[in-house]
């Protein structure tokens, strides 16, 4: 291992290299910290009222410990950030098994949980082409593997949902964790986790103030055709603005690049919140966990995030590369 | 096109401390993980510490549902009987444990879930809701249970009155009731003591019961009760007998 890629891993004095990464760092910090001001400006104007006020609190309280659970990890270097993002997709397939009830069957079950271990093992390996043949590895075990029951009764649905769990928790999630390869990831991360987040938000508000058609009314019954077009032009102007200084020096930096990222982002995140919508109306439950005071499971937080971290991955992979000069199988050699 | 049977789990929805006590909880991957583990250590423990042999072993069913009930005098009583349980049965098998002193904490609570993996009976206020859950779990999962019907440990070693919340969980159902005597167990460890002895310790198990044709009411319950304490007290007769015969042979 050399120094570059140590520094990489386990580098968090180059934490705030990037100008825009302590930038943004600050700004979290700062919303954090006047939140709780503002909560209490609404109640007192009367915009808010007590029972209000107290789920924004349980949502503000949540998001008090979640923030540094995703900040610490980027900023602490590419090491934590791939663990981290490996324990999410443990922890994400854990609550999707039960709600589905695939976590009966063991065997499924422990094939997909090792195929994300593997992920895991080949990002921080900085091993591209096991990362990608994994997926279909996995799904071929999966296969293989639920034969061995000798149950062909419920075959389909144990390997269906086997092979959708790989692929949305392992793979989907463990290209979040690859871009962790590039030495510029931490902004490449921040720029993905804040905007998705904050697609959330314009989304809600967009939907508030000017949503009347819905959207999708038998998926999502409070989202709004207004409230997806508000989140698809702010957050693409968002992306616009922190792109222009996280691909600074590349060819993403331009405006047209960073114009389809921004649509991809804003598009990807809200399909990604549609498709946990529908796969909890189809099993007629409200959330997928009870982890996160206000919000529900982690599932039902980071959904947003699994259809956006591979189409920013291939598409900045595509252009530029990630990492491209990194060392690469750092654990295994060859 | 057909629509898939996508049952959550039954606990989906509970925090975690109220999953370890619920008897809806359900075990994913981590919970099998640690049942095997454990389970592994207990079996090797019961076999070198206290030379466990088993009579009658072949009738525990091989299939579930079941319910294995037993004179109880020792905390070793449910780990006997748990590890005589087949492997591909053992995330569904669970020992009934009193709530006031196995679920009481969090700590307790947790193992009692995870390594025991046993359901709280909380004796001073279980309700029939309580046994109404217990039995419709047991036929519709379908799963085992491990039960000492006489609700608390021996203080003296002698078998007590067995109570008919037994019959309320089996009464016209095809479950199949095993009577087991458990012998040894609390000369090796007794209520009062922290630490078990150096014992031998055997488990005797009778033929399985069904009580199908007995009705589902207080009357039902109270003779299933007392069919199966006539047939554990008939084990540990046979047990009694033998030891007799044995200490009046040729010297």
């Amino acid at each position: 291992m050399n120094g570059d890629t140590r520094a990489r891993l386990f580098g968090y004095s180059r934490a705030f290299d990037l100008p825009v990464v302590a930038a943004v760092s600050g700004a979290i910090l700062l919303l954090l910290i006047i939140t709780p001001l503002l909560i209490w400006l609404l109640v007192m104007t009367g915009k808010v009222s007590n029972i209000h006020r107290r789920e924004l609190m349980l949502r503000y309280y949540s998001w008090l410990v979640l923030t540094p659970l995703l900040l610490l990890p980027i900023l602490a270097g590419a090491a934590w950030t791939i663990l981290g993002v490996g324990v999410l997709s443990l922890v994400c397939y854990r609550e999707f098994a039960r709600a589905v009830g695939l976590f009966r069957e063991k065997l499924i079950s422990l094939l997909v949980a090792a195929g994300i271990l593997a992920i895991t093992f080949a990002v921080i390996d900085n091993w591209y082409a096991f990362f990608v043949a994994l997926t279909p590895i996995t799904i071929s075990i999966i296969a293989a593997a639920a034969i061995l029951q000798d149950q062909p009764k419920g075959y389909i649905e144990r390997v269906a949902l086997g092979v959708l769990a790989f692929v949305l928790f392992g793979s989907s999630f463990g290209h979040l964790g690859f871009f962790a390869n590039d030495p510029h990831y931490r902004g490449y991360l921040i720029l993905i986790l804040l905007c998705v987040e904050m697609n959330d938000v314009f989304a809600y508000i967009s939907g508030k103030t000017i949503g009347r058609r819905k959207l999708a009314p038998n998926t999502s019954p409070n989202k709004t055709l207004g409230g997806a077009l508000g989140a698809l032009l702010f957050t693409t102007l968002l992306v616009c603005a922190l792109g222009s200084f996280v691909f600074a020096g590349t060819v993403l930096a331009s405006w047209h690049h960073l114009l389809t990222l921004g649509i991809l982002i804003s598009i990807g995140g809200q399909f990604g919140d549609l498709m946990m919508s529908s796969i909890k109306r189809d099993l007629g439950i409200k959330d997928m966990g009870v982890t996160i005071p206000g919000h529900g499971g982690f599932l039902d937080r980071f959904d947003s995030i699994i259809l956006v971290a591979p189409a920013v991955f291939h598409y900045v992979n595509y252009f530029v590369g990630i990492g491209p000069e990194q060392a690469r199988r750092i654990i295994s050699g060859g | 096109m057909q629509k898939w049977n996508l049952k959550p789990a039954r606990d989906l929805g509970m925090p975690l401390n109220k999953s370890l006590r619920s008897l809806q909880r359900e075990n994913g991957l981590i919970a099998t993980a640690f049942h095997l583990a454990f389970w592994t250590c207990v079996k090797v423990y019961l076999k070198l510490w206290h030379r466990l042999s088993v009579r009658g072993e072949h009738h525990i069913p091989a299939t579930l549902p079941f319910v294995l009930v037993a004179n109880h005098s020792s905390h070793l009583d449910a780990l006997v009987l748990a590890s005589r349980v087949p492997w591909r049965h053992r995330d569904q098998t669970f020992p009934i444990a009193a709530g006031d002193v196995f679920f009481d904490s969090p700590m307790t609570a947790s193992f009692a879930a995870m390594m025991l993996n046993a359901l709280p009976m909380w004796r001073k206020k279980c309700g029939p809701r309580d046994l109404q859950e217990l039995r419709e779990r047991l036929v519709s999962e379908p799963c085992a249970y491990i039960l000492f019907p006489e609700g608390t440990r021996s203080r003296t070693g002698a078998m007590t009155r067995f109570r008919p919340g037994l019959g309320a969980l089996v009464a016209e159902t095809a479950v199949a009731v095993v009577p087991c005597y458990l012998e040894g167990c609390f000369e090796a460890l007794r209520p009062e003591w922290k630490l078990p002895r150096l014992k031998r310790v055997t488990l005797h198990v009778g033929e399985p019961v069904t009580f199908n044709e007995v009705a589902n009411d207080r009357a039902g319950w109270i003779s299933i009760a007392e069919t199966m304490e006539a047939r554990v007290k008939r084990l540990s007769g046979v047990v009694a007998t033998a030891t007799d015969q044995a200490s009046s042979g040729p010297a």
